[in-house]
């Protein structure tokens, strides 16, 4: 799914320069591979057991508990691959390959400090508070702390923009299978989405979250060859590192951080302090603490302890996606016999972009059964990403937005009947948006900028009221207000004036992914300054009704551990020290 | 009602299927050699890794085949 950190925040990012790229170009270019028999039986057996999983979870699915939040059932090593899975999309494998091909290692900052710290730390200090109060939603904990305006401010922003990146994921993903097979526009749209449609509406969360279990474990199979087969080709890790300084003449392309002292110093035109506060900080922890698509996934474990477990346990397996995404990338600087061009210089002619590392070397290394698999692995993490969307969307729509504020005294029957046709009606509306971006590109750019007004100023006032007792619903109402508003406005005033940039990224020398960093960080501050400020002088709730909703108004229950190695904090310890241990080797 | 049949049960099922396709693919293009071969392609990758897969599916399917009570 490319709905990700990228799809958030990264305005030009990888994930919309592959979309742009194949946009551009499949009318042009000639398919770069054909599948066999083989491979068609490798994806035709694929969608057969998807489909039979939805078909065969029908019946566990009856009740809203059951339908929305899968019974609250799953073990944390379920809810932890789910959880990534969700977020890992083919496209986002795509984009973020063809991005380490142009910037080098430094793509993995999105991996590793742009992802594990957050998740480490919603399952130590956020999850149990979203998992006691028992809320079936990142809205509806709003509602908890802050009141109903700002649940639903938060519900709608978040299932227009659930539907809406859906539709663009879908022809985003319809795109590079015309441009790598030929595959024709439509088929590919109506396939998937009917699909995703089927196993979602028929077996709810549950069922969504059991296909993303299978799609992750099927990405890697499908991908991990790469990586295998071109490090034996290239001669090894040390070898790589040598032919790349020896065709690019510079040794920061496989160094993480020792480039970041200076906006000039290194190929994305960056400074530590963006990565570490920007991204690793305000960016990072508001996409995966605030943003119910990968929430959702942790709030169907089966214990609070499962609940901390699955973030651990997620942030693990994170960690290694770096593998199959950043070291192709990698490769393809040393191995294409040909380069690679931004989007722009490929558009009309025979050229590869950078976004197409992933297939080509998919097609430069495996023949026919194989091939089949990869192709599936990248279909597998497209319907992945939609399923975690239109699941999203519909509970959000019918616990926030509808059971919320239209029918409040329905029965559960009503609400789990609602569930299933607000899943087909998001199915739905994605395919319009996918047709929709066929004839008007631009507005993808701008969706995705809406998206990210929003991320950073919710993740402050959450953490505030998590964490803090005297927030009010003023101070989050005007807090989630200002920080939207500095976000549109620092947005506008770059787009108007791209001088700007020296002043929002605090240097002359920064480039445009500078400017997304430190916009998010600019917001989150502004945010917090405001919530806090108008907080005090406000009148805050009474201690009583912040009960398991904020930090230190009451303990939090025992999970009794049974033994020293069953304790998260443990885990997290251990996921932590590898995290650190990576940056320091890769430095 | 929960599910009897368990994820990894699926999983298990979804490697073996995978793997004994890939695998004997591999072996019939030992003898069957193709004519635009992949690059490595001289290590047989059809046949390493779809034999690792159908063992780790059979695995699998074994140990998570769904309980007669």
């Amino acid at each position: 799914m490319l709905l990700t950190l990228a799809r958030h925040l990264i305005p030009h990012s990888a994930a919309l320069g592959l979309l742009q790229t194949a946009a551009a170009s499949a009318g042009q270019k000639t398919q770069l591979a054909s599948l066999t028999g083989v491979d068609i039986l490798v994806i035709a057996v694929y969608f057969a057991i998807v489909i039979y999983i939805g078909f065969y979870l029908r019946g566990a699915a009856n009740t809203s508990e059951e339908f929305f939040m899968a019974g609250r059932e799953m073990t944390a090593w379920i809810a932890g691959l789910s959880f990534v899975s969700a977020n890992l999309g083919s496209l986002e494998l795509m984009g973020w390959a063809g991005s380490a091909y142009q910037y080098g290692i430094l793509a993995a900052h999105w991996y590793w400090i742009g992802a594990i710290p957050a998740m480490l730390f919603l399952g130590i200090v956020m999850m149990p508070f979203y998992y006691i109060s028992r809320v079936n939603s990142v809205p509806g904990y709003l509602s908890l702390r802050y009141g109903e305006g700002a649940r639903f401010v938060s519900a709608i922003s978040f299932a227009f923009m659930t539907v809406l990146m859906s539709g663009i994921n879908m022809y985003s993903m319809a795109l590079v299978m015309k441009v790598v097979l030929g595959w024709n526009l439509n088929f590919s749209i109506w396939v998937s989405s009917i699909t995703v449609a089927i196993y979602v509406a028929l077996g709810g969360l549950r069922s969504a979250i059991f296909n993303e279990v299978l799609q992750f474990l099927l990405i890697w199979l499908g991908a991990l060859l790469v990586p295998i087969l071109g490090l034996i080709e290239v001669g090894g890790w040390t070898n790589l590192k040598a032919d790349i300084l020896k065709r690019l003449g510079s040794s920061e392309y496989v160094h993480m951080w020792s480039g970041l002292g200076h906006f000039t110093t290194n190929p994305m035109g960056v400074h530590w302090t963006g990565i570490v506060f920007g991204l690793g900080f305000v960016i990072s922890f508001g996409y995966w603490t605030t943003d119910f698509l990968v929430v959702q996934r942790v709030l169907s474990a089966d214990s609070i302890r499962s609940a901390r477990m699955a973030p651990i346990l997620g942030a693990a397996f994170k960690m290694a996606v770096p593998f199959i995404v950043i070291l192709p990338g990698l490769l393809a600087i040393s191995v294409l016999p040909f380069k690679l061009f931004p989007e722009s210089q490929t558009v009309g002619t025979a050229l590869h972009s950078y976004n197409e590392v992933l297939p080509l070397l998919l097609v430069r290394y495996l023949g026919p059964g194989l091939l089949g698999l990869g192709v599936t692995a990248l279909i597998a993490g497209f319907m992945s990403g939609m399923a975690g969307n239109v699941s999203a969307f519909s509970t959000v729509w019918t616990y926030d937005l509808y059971g919320a504020f239209i029918n409040k005294k329905a029965t559960d029957q009503h609400y789990v009947a609602m569930g299933r046709w607000s899943t087909l009606v998001g199915v739905l509306i994605s395919v319009g948006t996918a047709y929709l971006v066929q004839h008007a590109a631009s507005i993808m750019d701008y969706v995705q900028q809406l998206f990210s007004f929003f991320i950073a100023p919710l993740f402050g006032v959450v953490i505030l009221g998590m964490l803090w007792r005297r927030p009010t619903k003023a101070g989050g109402f005007w807090g989630l207000l200002c920080g939207t508003i500095t976000a549109i406005s620092l947005w506008l005033w770059v787009k108007e004036d791209p001088h700007a940039l020296r002043y929002v990224a605090l240097s002359p020398d920064a480039k445009d992914m500078a400017e997304n960093l430190y916009r998010a960080l600019w917001t989150w501050i502004v945010t917090v300054v405001v919530t806090v400020i108008v907080s005090l002088f406000t009148k805050a709730k009474p201690v009583k009704e912040l009960e398991g909703l904020v930090y230190g108004v009451v303990p939090l229950p025992d999970e009794h551990d049974d033994h020293w190695y069953q304790k998260p904090i443990l885990w997290a310890c251990i996921v932590g020290a590898g995290f650190v241990v990576l940056n320091i080797i890769f430095w | 009602m929960r599910a009897e049949l368990s994820i990894w049960f699926f999983a298990g099922v979804q490697f073996l299927a995978f793997g004994l396709i890939i695998f004997v693919t591999g072996v019939w293009e030992l003898s069957h050699p193709l004519v635009n071969p992949p690059v490595l392609n001289r290590l047989h990758p059809a046949v390493w890794w779809g034999a690792f897969m159908t063992l780790a599916g059979l695995a699998y399917t074994i140990k998570f085949w769904p309980k007669r009570s």
